[in-house]
């Protein structure tokens, strides 16, 4: 994004720097605070909220790395992190391991499908590949099913609290402070690999894969990077979704699952960590919202009592005319309009940047 | 013969190209020696890219030999070209749209950079350092070709003539010692093609990468080139200095078809 006049770099390093004016940094200092503050400020329901939507940031903004920078489509998001919910529940029932041993290996996990998964995006593209991933989707939730019936967990795999450093991780509060240092450590380790080598071999390759490989990218090593990287981070999501809701089943990770991370990645503006941030909050807090809304309206009009039941349908409904509207109207996501926002600000009293040559 | 071909950048050696029974070209032999300017011409069709793309490894030769120095390339892939010491650009520019001049020209510098991924992914002091080198060493490539103006602009907003411009830096950017260009000056308009012209000669001058060029402009043939190479459907027609070779009459009715 442009900067306002006045404001000039001076050194290589600042073409890198994530937030290079006084501005940004107070912006980003606030918001830092604000989300610190957070949970002493709100009540268990929005806290569990708030828990929810910081998971979400983890898995959108590692398929945002996939999707919406390497290209690569997947619709097995929902096996991965079923993969690290069920090596959680299989190493902490049957070794009665620590969060110690199964977080590292949850990521070990997804860092092995991650290859599998990514090995046919070296033939397939586009919706071929789509099923590819969402075979292997059915395969993992398969094999989870196979170890609950067997073992005799058919309900489900019920997990023990974890202990950190002495602390039992019980409480929303304690878990929003691992939930927030997780999704900022995503953003932040997704933001690095963007502004070095690694993004930028993954931008290229989405862009054209026979001019990446000339200009000396290896192709398929790359491809496989993303799928690795991506699927890590997807995995220890996973791990510790099963340790906050102290449950493991394979109902939990359903192909809608995998199809809301689609939805925040292309709500929020492929190719934008900022929009699958965005994505990840608007598409986690939509249901609540739909749902406050019916309870308005039935309130206010006696006789639509009926949508109370049918909140379930409605929110459905009300999913899928958003994803349409975005797809057409809005095929720059949440982003898209951020980054018109922040230029109708820039540009006042002017409507439009002049043509190429304003540089900055 | 043995002392001659050690002695070129690039020499090829009878190969031929066919997609099932189409064939493409044969028995296509010529060399390029250090600092060279060759120009690969001939009509619409005759083969000329299709042996740029057997050179940088995006096609397979089905017979005959690539080498880049002492280095066989036959059966390399482009990426493993491209880290011996090759670039190309591409007749339409082929560049990354989203990216910026800077992005785009730091994509060239990949396989320059020294960091590693789990660094990259703290961004730790020495990938820090090593990308702010980067960018000074793509800041030199955009001096060079005058780009400075439009750095940090995405590439999709500029016109084609300073898009093909971009391809060229790209491909300088990797620090080359063998540069295949395609049709670097196709819709270019007048200025910008005395502006790539100078370019091309300054990079041959200061840089000093052997270049095999192809060109359908005849008069940048003509004034440039050191060598020129014809291919007429996929058969070697002739090759050597640019006056004889613009002169031979075979050329000539390659070109404009014998008289009526």
């Amino acid at each position: 994004m442009p900067h306002a006049s006045g404001y000039f770099r001076t050194t290589y390093g600042q073409d890198t720097r994530l937030v290079d004016t006084r501005t940004q940094r107070v912006a980003a200092g606030a918001f830092i605070c604000a989300l610190i503050a957070l949970p002493w400020l709100a009540n268990p329901f929005v806290l569990d909220l708030a828990n929810q939507t910081l998971l979400a940031v983890v898995g959108a903004v590692a398929l945002m790395l996939l999707t919406g920078f390497a290209g690569q489509i997947s619709l097995g998001h929902a096996g991965l992190m079923a993969a690290g919910a069920f090596c959680t529940g299989i190493l902490s029932k049957e070794l009665g391991a620590s969060i110690w041993l199964t977080l590292p290996a949850s990521a070990a996990t997804g860092a092995l499908l991650g290859v599998i998964f990514g090995l046919p995006s070296l033939r397939l593209r586009g919706l071929y590949l789509a099923v590819s991933t969402l075979a292997l989707h059915f395969i993992v939730i398969y094999l989870g099913h196979e170890y609950e019936t067997r073992r005799g967990f058919s309900t489900g795999i019920v997990i023990d609290p974890p202990r950190v450093f002495g602390w039992e991780l019980v409480d929303g509060r304690a878990w929003y402070v691992v939930f927030l240092i997780a999704a900022g450590g995503t953003v932040l380790i997704a933001l690095n690999w963007l502004r070095s080598r690694t993004g930028r071999a993954w931008r290229a390759l989405h862009g054209r894969e026979a001019v990446a490989e000339a200009l000396g990218i290896h192709v398929p090593l790359y491809k496989l990077l993303a799928f690795v990287a991506s699927s890590t981070l997807t995995a220890m999501l996973g791990c510790l979704f099963a340790y906050y809701r102290g449950f493991v089943s394979g109902e939990a990770f359903s192909l809608f699952l995998s199809i809301q991370y689609v939805a925040m990645v292309i709500i929020g503006g492929m190719g934008s960590i900022a929009g699958a941030v965005m994505g990840a909050v608007f598409v986690t807090l939509f249901p609540y919202g739909i749902e406050w809304l019916v309870g308005l309206v039935s309130e206010a009009l006696p006789e639509m009592r009926g949508l109370q039941n049918a909140v379930f349908a409605i929110n459905y409904a009300a999913f899928g005319l958003v994803m349409i509207l975005f797809l057409v109207f809005e095929p720059q996501g949440l982003a898209g309009i951020w980054r018109r926002v922040q230029a109708y600000f820039l540009m006042w009293p002017f409507k439009q940047k002049p043509l190429s040559g304003g540089g900055k | 013969m043995a002392d001659q071909r050690s002695a070129s950048v690039l020499s090829v050696d009878n190969i031929s190209l066919a997609f099932g029974g189409l064939t493409v070209f044969h028995d296509v032999s010529f060399e390029v020696k250090p600092g060279e300017l060759v120009a690969l011409i001939g009509p619409n069709g005759a083969g000329k890219t299709s042996v740029l793309n057997c050179v940088g490894g995006i096609y397979q030769p089905l017979q005959g030999s690539v080498r880049f120095g002492a280095a066989l390339l036959n059966g390399l892939r482009p990426s493993r070209i491209a880290a011996l010491g090759v670039a190309r650009t591409f007749q339409h520019a082929e560049l990354f749209a989203h990216m910026s001049v800077v992005d785009n020209l730091l994509i060239g510098r990949h396989l320059g950079i020294r960091s590693s991924f789990l660094g990259e992914a703290l961004f730790s002091r020495r990938t820090r350092d090593e990308e702010a080198a980067q960018r000074r060493a793509v800041e030199e490539v955009i001096e060079f070709v005058e780009l400075e103006r439009y750095r940090h602009e995405p590439v999709g907003n500029l016109s084609f003539g300073l898009q093909k411009v971009i391809g060229f830096a790209r491909a300088l950017a990797m620090n080359p010692s063998l540069m295949l260009l395609d049709e670097p000056s196709a819709g270019l308009n007048r200025e910008e093609k005395e502006d790539l012209a100078r370019f091309i000669l300054r990079v041959k001058h200061e840089k000093g990468p052997a270049m095999l060029w192809v060109e359908h402009d005849m008069q940048m043939v003509a004034d440039l080139a050191d060598r020129i190479v014809v291919l007429n459907y996929g058969e070697l027609l002739t090759q050597g200095d640019p006056a004889v070779v613009l002169a031979d009459p075979r050329v000539i009715e390659a070109y404009l078809g014998t008289p009526a």
